[in-house]
């Protein structure tokens, strides 16, 4: 089992790994997320899913990037207001799909990227499962 | 000069919606492009729209062949969120009935890929075997299909009669070694039409992040019921098939010894299957507000589930799923670079693509 507590001071983050519900997260304040991806997969680290969602509290979108690290789920989690990532799928090419579906799903642009239809059809609005109230 | 070749959106093996457009120069396939959703059901946005109960049956509308790693995934999250512990026979009938669905979605697909090579016999004796299991499955389940097995903290019916599976279980390995490992391994014809044909690399595997026997048959032994065991897996003793040559002869070879793995996982879980009850609380489960995240190694490989409650509704808040199609697909596009264009539907087929669980 790899050791996981040294993940976020190698990115600079004050904030520690938390256990919950059988999986660790890490939720800082602000993320550079293509240095965290570059070390994840310096660490060997598989790339699972980023997991979105609207927040109606902060009208923000959390996303979650899920990785396996030796059977470990490490997920860090990041809140968008603009919904403006940048793209991890040029260091990470699993990222292909993924953020296109979160792209189709929930309106976020990931920065650096094209983008064409997955799950929707040319010309469909994006945004799909965006609460109608925040649509 | 290259030209390019639209395939589908009816798929040539598995009579499936997905579309392929192929870039050629000549007989061989250049480049392809991948577009799928033609079975997009917002089943994500459904979820957010039903009580924890209904989503256990929604979610397992996701797959007609791996029906069952949907429910027991959603359930597994919901019990790490309500903080429960199924009971230990609960837990070793999740084996016993995720290992016959792995047995049955990997006999159909050996079957259909030597329909696709023009194996017919191969075809049918086949879904002969797997006819075996899928009555197995309505025994215990009264279902073919969807099985209906999992509930929040246990599972819906018992396994009264262990030594009927059982029979099954002997009866299945015995014909398994027999015929089919034989035939994928030796197998001069088959091995002629497989070897060397929609290579994906160990390297290519691992930046797509692929799962399941696609990632097995490019070197990468990795396997949820290992690496982080679940229900009872980290009772049984079973080895991982694990092949280099990431060519469709690997993917068949990985997929017909689990198949092996899955009757030696069966025959541990059937006689030593724990005395005492298995259906978990019967009062109302409480869902307090978190997220969970769930994993479970399905017949194509690890899904993920992540759900997140509010604590105030009956409904959650989001369940994302993340099945192992959905992330083995564009590898599709590696292993169709540079293949003979005659070899395009055996080289997509051979990922054993579900496109129900990649449109969800």
């Amino acid at each position: 089992m790899s050791d996981i507590s040294t993940i976020p001071a190698d990115l600079g983050l004050a904030e520690e790994w938390q256990s919950l519900n059988g999986s660790q997260w890490l939720a800082p304040e602000s993320l550079d997320v293509r240095r965290m991806v570059s070390a994840m997969l310096a660490r060997g680290a598989r790339f699972i899913t980023i997991t979105a969602m609207q927040l109606p509290e902060d009208e923000a979108t959390r996303l979650d990037y899920h990785w396996d690290l030796d059977g470990q789920v490490l997920t860090f989690t990041i809140k968008t207001a603009d919904k403006v990532v940048p793209s991890i799928c040029d260091l990470c090419p699993a990222a292909d799909w993924i953020e296109r579906e979160v792209h189709e799903y929930f309106a976020v642009e990931f920065e650096g990227r094209q983008y064409e239809p997955l799950l929707l059809r040319e010309g469909e609005s994006v945004g799909v499962l965006v609460p109608e109230e925040d649509a | 000069m290259s030209y390019r070749i639209p395939m589908g959106p009816y798929h040539p093996a598995l009579e499936e919606p997905y579309k392929l457009n192929l870039i050629c120069e000549g007989e061989r396939v250049r480049d392809a492009e991948l577009r799928v959703g033609f079975n997009f059901r917002g089943i994500e946005y459904l979820a957010e729209r039903r009580n924890f109960i209904q989503v256990i049956a929604l979610m397992e509308r996701v797959c007609g062949i791996c029906s069952n790693v949907h429910t027991l995934s959603v359930c597994q999250a919901l019990e790490r969120l309500a903080e429960i512990e199924p009971p230990p026979r609960a837990l070793y009938i999740r084996v016993i009935i995720a290992e016959l669905e792995r047995l049955h979605s990997h006999i159909l697909w050996a079957g259909i890929a030597g329909k696709v090579m023009g194996f017919k016999t191969m075809f049918m004796t086949c879904f002969l075997l797997r006819e075996k299991v899928m009555e197995a499955l309505e025994i215990i389940s009264g279902n073919r299909v969807n099985y209906a097995m999992n509930r929040v903290g246990g599972v819906n019916r018992d396994i009264a009669d262990p030594n009927s599976v059982l029979a099954v279980v002997d009866f299945l390995e015995r014909e398994v070694n027999r015929v089919i490992i034989p035939v994928f391994a030796s197998n001069r014809t088959l091995l002629e039409r497989c070897a060397g044909v929609g290579v994906l690399t160990q390297k290519q595997a691992k930046a797509y992040g692929v799962v399941g026997p696609v990632a097995r048959a490019s070197g990468l032994p990795q396997d949820i019921r290992r690496a982080a065991p679940y229900a009872a897996y980290g009772e049984m003793k079973f080895e991982i098939p694990v092949e280099t040559g990431g060519d469709v002869r690997a993917r068949l070879l990985v997929r017909a010894l689990e198949t092996v793995e899955s009757c030696r996982i069966l025959r541990q879980a059937l006689t030593s299957l724990p005395e005492g009850d298995w259906w978990g609380p019967t009062e109302e489960v409480e869902v307090p507000a978190g997220t969970a995240i769930s994993r479970v190694e399905g017949p194509r490989g690890e899904v993920l589930y992540s759900v997140t409650a509010d604590g105030e509704n009956d409904t959650p808040r989001r369940v994302k799923v993340r099945t192992p199609t959905y992330i083995n697909m564009p590898s599709i596009r590696l292993m169709m670079q540079g293949a003979r264009l005659a070899d395009a539907p055996l080289i997509q087929a051979s990922i054993d693509p579900c496109y129900s669980c990649t449109d969800r």
